[in-house]
């Protein structure tokens, strides 16, 4: 079992990911932005952070970044989650590990999270 | 660094048929995939039977899909009904096709904990299509209108998610008037409408989609039935699409012959080919004679198609041979003798039919059976006009008769005055008693963008079929009086 954040302001989207996840066995905990992910990851180290680029208060990017910078958290893998294609964000955002397009699919997400679960550290 | 790329710049709409394929056409090619619909009408309306007709056309294309009902029809009772249908495959049933009754975990959990079990079942089942039937039952679960919302995006959320079109059945239903609004059907990608509305002595079936995010579809009422096969649905024929590049409408076509060689030297050489013409007369002027004659012109390579409603095509075909007129093969009849039918189901057939064989030339024999199958005769002048505009974008020239009737006055009676839109030629046939014998008589009226002989001329109906006098005797010669016609809308 895994301990997974999921960040994203859209209702819906959260929620899904939360059933989802908890239905594989993880630990799932939720933040509706890259502030509140952060406070989230204060109180528990996250396997895994899944989050949406596009957010009020602090976005996916800043998240990331602040993710990265941080001594503590920087080899947390990181799976950033977009409406637009990849290629529209590439310049604008570094140092994800995995993409997911939304609207997503269920197969698509949950390979994704396997794969940087089982990734040798 | 990433792990994965996904898909390009745009995310391709996919779509899912329905199975009917005049709802696929209203729909301009089938619902967008993983979209989330309400199905909605009063009870009888056919909502069950088109959920289970887009379930088992799914599961008959290698899908799976969930049927979820909550305090409906059971679930024996439905699969008895269902059975009486042609779609039915009972092997589906319990492998591709999972009928789930979900109202005691609703009872017992709220829309809460039916999502849950939605989420898991389609995850489990690998389903592609869901049907939830009752939403009347989950709204009745939902404490706040804000709650049946966020459940309805909970479920869109998930159909896009688990790649899963849902559709939501509901006895609920829009007014007319819009009255019936309700928040789900703000949320929803589409809303699909079906009626059963009096119309006088008969009760008419149709459906409407009010709402289709994602795409354009065809607006405003199209005929629907249900019949052995299950629901049939026919586009109204006035919303059916003209393609974006046009045949070119020129003003000197070639002429094709009328089979009448007497009529094409009125005529200037044939008909113009891709036109309209309208043959008017009274009963037994000779109307259906011209139009099988017509039809004289018809080989394997330029095949034709005959429409009536009157005369059994065994009738024609007789009379064809009758005539030596060598059609063998080449020409394909289509009949509607039923005293109550749909328009458009007919006009569907005869554009499908010349669509199929390459058709070049169309009789319409009787154009007035459309009006008197018809119960909104406000619709006649558009459906001529848009009907005779498809065929001949598919490239047929048409000859359709009308009958003057007998009570007509000497002008054309009010209901051919719906014909002027598609009467690029009209041909009038008269018939007088006179000298102890009945005369009969033709003149051209119109004939679009050309000149033409304006004389009346006599002809018979004889061996051969239709013959012009020789002599060019015209009915002035048989009759005192002032002729007894006038061009219709005249």
């Amino acid at each position: 079992m895994a301990t997974i954040l999921v960040v994203d302001d859209e209702f819906g989207i959260g929620e899904l990911l939360e059933a989802l996840l908890q239905d594989d066995g993880h630990r799932v905990l939720t933040a509706m932005n890259g502030r509140h992910a952060l406070e989230r990851m204060a109180e528990a180290r996250p396997d895994l952070v899944i989050s949406d680029l596009m957010m009020p208060v602090m976005d996916g990017a800043v998240l990331l970044r602040s993710i990265r910078e941080h001594a503590e958290y920087r080899g947390i893998p990181f799976m950033l989650m977009c409406a637009l294609p990849e290629s529209s964000i590439a310049d604008r955002v570094q140092g994800y590990d995995a993409f997911l397009r939304k609207p997503f699919k269920l197969m698509e997400m949950s390979g994704l999270v396997n794969n940087l679960l089982n990734r040798p550290p | 660094m990433t792990d994965s790329k996904t898909s390009g710049d745009t995310h391709e709409i996919g779509r899912l048929s329905s199975g009917i394929a005049g709802l696929d056409t209203v729909l301009l090619g089938g619902f967008v995939k993983n979209g989330l619909y309400i199905l909605e009408g009063t009870p009888g309306a056919g909502k069950t039977i088109l959920g289970n007709q887009i379930c088992y056309h799914h599961a008959a294309g290698g899908g799976r899909a969930l049927y979820v009902t909550l305090l409906s029809e059971q679930h024996e009772r439905l699969l008895a009904n269902l059975g009486q249908l042609s779609f039915f495959d009972g092997s589906k049933v319990a492998h591709e096709i999972l009928y789930v009754s979900a109202f005691q975990l609703l009872e017992r959990d709220g829309l809460g904990g039916l999502l849950t079990m939605l989420r898991r079942d389609i995850v489990a089942h690998e389903a592609g299509l869901l049907v939830l039937d009752g939403l009347v039952a989950a709204e009745a679960y939902a404490s706040t209108e804000l709650e049946l919302k966020k459940f309805v995006h909970e479920l869109q959320t998930l159909a896009a998610a688990a790649d899963c079109t849902m559709f939501l059945l509901t006895s609920s239903g829009i007014g007319t008037d819009q009255s019936g609004v309700r928040p789900e059907h703000t949320m929803v990608d589409g809303i699909i409408s079906l009626h059963d509305t009096e119309c006088g002595w008969r009760v008419e079936r149709d459906v409407i989609v009010r709402k289709f995010r994602g795409s354009d579809h065809l607006r405003g009422r199209h005929a629907l039935c249900i019949t052995g096969d299950g629901i049939k649905v026919w586009p109204r024929t006035e919303s059916l699409r003209l393609p974006a590049a046009r045949r070119p409408r020129g003003t000197t076509s070639p002429r094709i012959s009328s089979g009448i060689p007497g009529l094409d030297a009125m005529t200037g050489g044939g008909l113009p080919a891709g036109t309209s013409t309208v043959v008017i007369g009274k009963s037994g002027a000779g109307k259906t004679s011209l139009a099988l004659q017509f039809m004289s012109g018809c080989t394997a390579g330029s095949p034709g198609i005959f429409l009536g409603f009157h005369e059994a095509p065994e009738r024609l075909a007789a009379r064809l041979a009758q005539w030596a007129l060598p059609t063998t093969g080449a020409v394909k009849f289509l009949w509607y003798g039923e005293a109550e039918g749909l328009i458009d189901r007919v006009a569907c057939d005869l554009l499908e039919a010349v669509r199929e064989s390459g058709a070049t030339r169309v009789v319409i024999d009787g154009l007035l059976g459309f009006e008197d199958m018809s119960v909104q005769p406000e619709r006649l002048a558009p459906f001529y006009k848009a009907l005779v505009e498809q065929l001949r974008e598919l490239g047929a020239t048409s000859l359709c008769t009308a009958e003057l009737r007998e009570t007509a006055p000497s002008v054309a009676p009010p209901p051919l005055n719906r014909l002027s839109a598609v009467a690029e030629n009209l041909i009038l046939l008269r018939h007088v008693e006179a000298r102890g014998q009945l005369q009969r008589f033709i003149s051209v009226l119109k004939l679009r963008d050309s000149q033409f002989d304006q004389r009346v001329r006599r002809f018979e109906i004889g061996q051969g079929g239709i013959v012009l006098d020789e002599a060019g005797a015209g009915i002035a010669e048989f009759s005192a009086g002032p002729l007894d016609a006038a061009a219709p809308g005249a």
